[in-house]
């Protein structure tokens, strides 16, 4: 009896994400009548992913050791590319949305060679190019929102039948995309080892800067994703989108135990990060909270995540 | 012991004892008198640097007592033994590149006070010593970052004789120095003696300790082995006090080494750090030893050869499979079969977070993926579980973290590493440094194992007695020259050792 209980502890521990994300849930549903409902469900669903692509990008990132600030402006610089391309130039919808995922790879491509390359610092890196593609975005939309219209709004449109969008099908098609090439395929091993031992992945004959290069530009084209994303969620391009993006991206990985200090993470905890993030907007706003309430609860969730990760690994 | 004997006795050491690992100091009986320049000499490892830090404070003796001028002297950290007068200046240099000389100076000196010090008489104070050691050229407003690394060497030295300490111990005190800088830092330390002031100098140069220091300690494996005055002591009877006499025996069973096609030729090879060329070759199924002092280039070849330093004139070739390859980066070097196990285990070896199977399996992903790199689990368990079991790797399952291996463990795997990626030629760097006993052997036992099955393994070890089991044949670098070579059963520990010593030696012989 008693080495079942053990079990069972060992169990919850190593599953302990998607312990807390059910314990949230079932909080919610007992203090909220209408919060398990479809319509949340479809809700929270639709609303979340531009933010699980995102943080899929920064998950690698991180643990390859760095860290990718400027995402949350690549969104509104990606969502700007696509409605100035569809509504200025009048491009079919999907070359503006190839260009406007271009733009997020190009600006992941130019973090990558900054910091990789020319060892700059990559917190500073990302921070300027935080800056530098906000004010892209603005200038790219005369820092107007471009209204687009109902077509692009298709992508993020529930289908009837099962309740979901093209968009978080998507979004869901790369969780588990990302997290087999993380685990199962030799560059997901390369990332891990140079975030774990820069050198000692040098000496073991893997090229540090081309991995870090690599992470930072599939963040980039993962951000601009989110921007199509945004875009059609909104049905229009708005260059304010995606403001503290980059930080609830940030929050989900750590909530999803990704280290900041690299070598170690998982692309479907940072999923899980995102929807307990996502569960608690939801929920407490259901239960009457107001908005700054939730803030100050929502940042004690993430402290607390990374002190029960630590207690866990420790 | 009378009163007035006592006066004349700077620093007494009783017994003092010493252990880590393993026992680092026995016993450990020193007089050393006031005013005098006291030469500490031994091999790497023989406990000299372990001495001075338990002078200092850095370390706790075991046992054992020290009396300085005749009264107790228990230093309880550095700034205690500043206090009391005894004032290390270490081989490793601890200035600030972002201050000033002055500032430098001034950080060390922990008696001054900081609000009162008035800049000008810092600065003066900075001026004064930096005559002393013969950087007049310098102004003290200078920033440490800039200067040579002579320079600092200098100012290190400088900053420890304005601690008006009573006892000095300089630890290698000329190693980044000219012969010319180390005359004038000579003469100053001898003029200071005639004050009454008293010095601890350790030096590989035995040269420049015979001639300048009144009496000389020799430490081995952690003993004294014999102190006496400078005059009744030559270069020779150093060594061979350093050495022992008992020259151990082989134990590990070979056959001999036939004549096998060439696997490797340096040639002319030159790096920033290595800045005379280097030329050898070795041939395959051979245990090649690269002896020397540390800091005498034997990391900085390893460097070199494995492409993680850039050359910048020579060529390494590799004959492999009747081909001729010139690997430039580590990357190049393990497709062509090279494998490095670096020094610094923790910094540049082990990823200490991920399991054991990731530390075996990463130099060779290709062996377990598919062609599309899809790594097959399966693959992986398979190869680590033989690995693992062949060298004996303590664990409980291929799953563990690493950091949780005792570091002999440790070693294995990164030797396991290159097993899997199948490597033909090994660089070892200090392969068996602080592995416990068994591991040693076990490591030993495996690279004569791979030896015979045609592996060729270069292995730096600053332990002679195991390079004299392993090796076929052992290079000599001294000072980062290559200066000799020897061939099993040709070579006897002190011409070895002779020659770890030799260029150091010339190049302080006055002209």
């Amino acid at each position: 009896m008693r080495e079942f209980g053990i079990r069972v502890a060992q169990i919850l521990e190593e599953n302990l994400i998607f312990v807390s994300l059910l314990a949230i849930v079932v909080f919610f549903s007992l203090i909220s009548e209408s919060f398990l409902s479809l319509t949340t469900l479809a809700t929270l669903l639709n609303q979340l992913p531009a933010l699980t692509v995102v943080a899929i990008g920064m998950t690698l990132v991180l643990i390859s050791g760095g860290i990718d600030l400027s995402v949350g402006s690549v969104v509104a610089l990606s969502s700007g590319v696509i409605g100035a391309g569809i509504v200025i130039l009048g491009l079919p919808i999907p070359l503006a949305a190839c260009l406007g995922i271009l733009a997020g790879g190009i600006v992941g491509l130019a973090n990558g060679s900054l910091g990789a390359y020319l060892r700059l610092p990559i917190f500073i890196v990302t921070l300027g190019m935080l800056e530098v593609s906000r004010g892209l975005a603005y200038l790219v939309t005369d820092s107007q929102t471009i209204y687009i219209g109902s077509a692009i709004q298709a992508f993020a449109m529930p289908w009837a039948s099962i309740g979901m969008s093209t968009s978080i099908l998507v979004a869901l098609t790369l969780v588990v995309a990302f997290e087999f090439l993380l685990r199962s395929t030799i560059f997901g091993r390369q990332i891990v080892a140079v975030g774990s031992n820069e050198s000692a992945a040098e000496i073991s004959g893997i090229d540090p800067k081309r991995v870090r290069c690599a992470v930072l530009v599939i963040s980039g084209l993962l951000a601009g994703l989110g921007g199509l994303m945004n875009a059609a969620y909104l049905g229009s391009a708005d260059p304010n989108a995606g403001i503290g993006l980059e930080l609830s991206a940030i929050a989900a990985a750590v909530i999803g135990g990704t280290s900041l200090m690299g070598g170690r993470g998982s692309v479907v905890g940072a999923f899980v990060g995102v929807l307990i993030v996502s569960v608690l907007q939801i929920g407490l706003a259901q239960i009457g909270i107001t908005e700054p309430t939730k803030r100050v609860i929502t940042g004690a969730v993430i402290i607390l995540a990374v002190i029960l990760d630590r207690w866990r690994t420790h | 012991m009378t009163k007035k004997s006592q006066s004349d006795l700077g620093l007494v050491a009783r017994g003092i004892c010493k252990s880590f690992a393993a026992p680092v100091l026995q016993d450990v009986d020193l007089t050393i008198h006031r005013g005098h320049i006291h030469g500490l000499v031994g091999e790497n490892g023989a406990g000299k640097s372990t001495l001075a830090k338990i002078l200092i404070g850095l370390e706790m003796a075991d046992a054992g007592s020290l009396y300085l001028d005749g009264q107790p002297y228990r230093p309880i950290n550095t700034a205690d033994s500043v206090r009391k007068g005894v004032a290390l200046c270490a081989q490793e240099l601890s200035l600030i590149d972002d201050l000033t000389i002055a500032e430098n100076i001034l950080l060390h000196n922990s008696s001054s006070n900081w609000v009162r010090n008035k800049r000008k008489h810092v600065e003066e104070n900075a001026v004064r010593l930096l005559e002393l050691v013969g950087l007049e050229d310098l102004t003290p407003r200078t920033l440490v970052g800039r200067l040579s690394l002579a320079e600092k060497q200098l100012v290190e030295i400088a900053k420890t004789l304005g601690s008006k300490a009573k006892l000095l111990i300089l630890d290698e005190p000329t190693s980044a120095l000219t012969a010319q800088q180390a005359d004038r830092l000579h003469e100053v330390l001898k003029k200071l003696a005639r004050d009454r002031v008293t010095f601890i100098y350790i030096s590989h140069r035995l040269g420049d300790v015979l001639r300048i220091c009144d009496r000389i300690s020799v430490l081995r494996d952690g003993q004294l082995q014999l102190t006496a005055e400078s005059h009744e002591l030559t270069e020779k009877t150093l060594i061979w006090e350093m050495v022992g006499l008992d020259e151990r025996i082989d134990t590990i069973p070979r056959t001999a080494i036939g004549s096998s096609p060439r696997l490797l030729s340096v040639t002319g090879l030159q790096t920033e750090k290595l800045p005379h060329p280097i030329s050898f070759h070795c041939q395959r199924s051979e245990i090649l030893g690269i002896a020397g002092l540390d800091g005498s280039g034997r990391t900085e070849l390893l460097n070199a050869i494995y492409g993680l330093d850039k050359r910048i004139a020579g060529s390494v070739k590799l004959h492999v499979a009747g081909m001729t390859a010139e690997p430039r980066n580590p990357r190049q070097a393990i497709r062509f079969g090279m494998g490095l196990v670096a020094e610094d285990r923790a910094k540049d070896g082990v990823f200490a977070d991920q399991t054991l199977a990731f530390n075996i399996s990463i130099a060779g992903l290709k062996r377990i993926a598919n062609r599309l790199g899809r790594l097959i689990r399966r693959r992986e368990t398979q190869a680590v579980a033989t690995l693992v079991a062949a060298l004996r790797v303590r664990h409980r399952n291929s799953r563990q973290k690493m950091r949780e291996l005792s570091g002999g463990n440790q070693q294995k795997s990164i030797l396991a590493r290159w097993l899997h990626s199948r490597s033909q030629l090994l660089l070892l760097d200090e392969p068996t440094r602080g592995v416990d006993v068994n591991a040693k052997l076990a490591i030993h036992a495996e690279l004569v194992r791979l030896r015979d099955t045609g592996v060729t393994v270069i292995v730096v070890s600053s332990e002679l007695d195991e390079l004299q089991s392993l090796c076929d044949r052992i290079l000599v670098l001294s000072n980062r020259v290559l200066v000799a070579e020897f061939e099993r059963n040709s070579w006897r520990q002190e011409d070895i050792l002779a020659a770890a010593f030799s260029n150091y030696v010339q190049e302080t012989k006055p002209s």
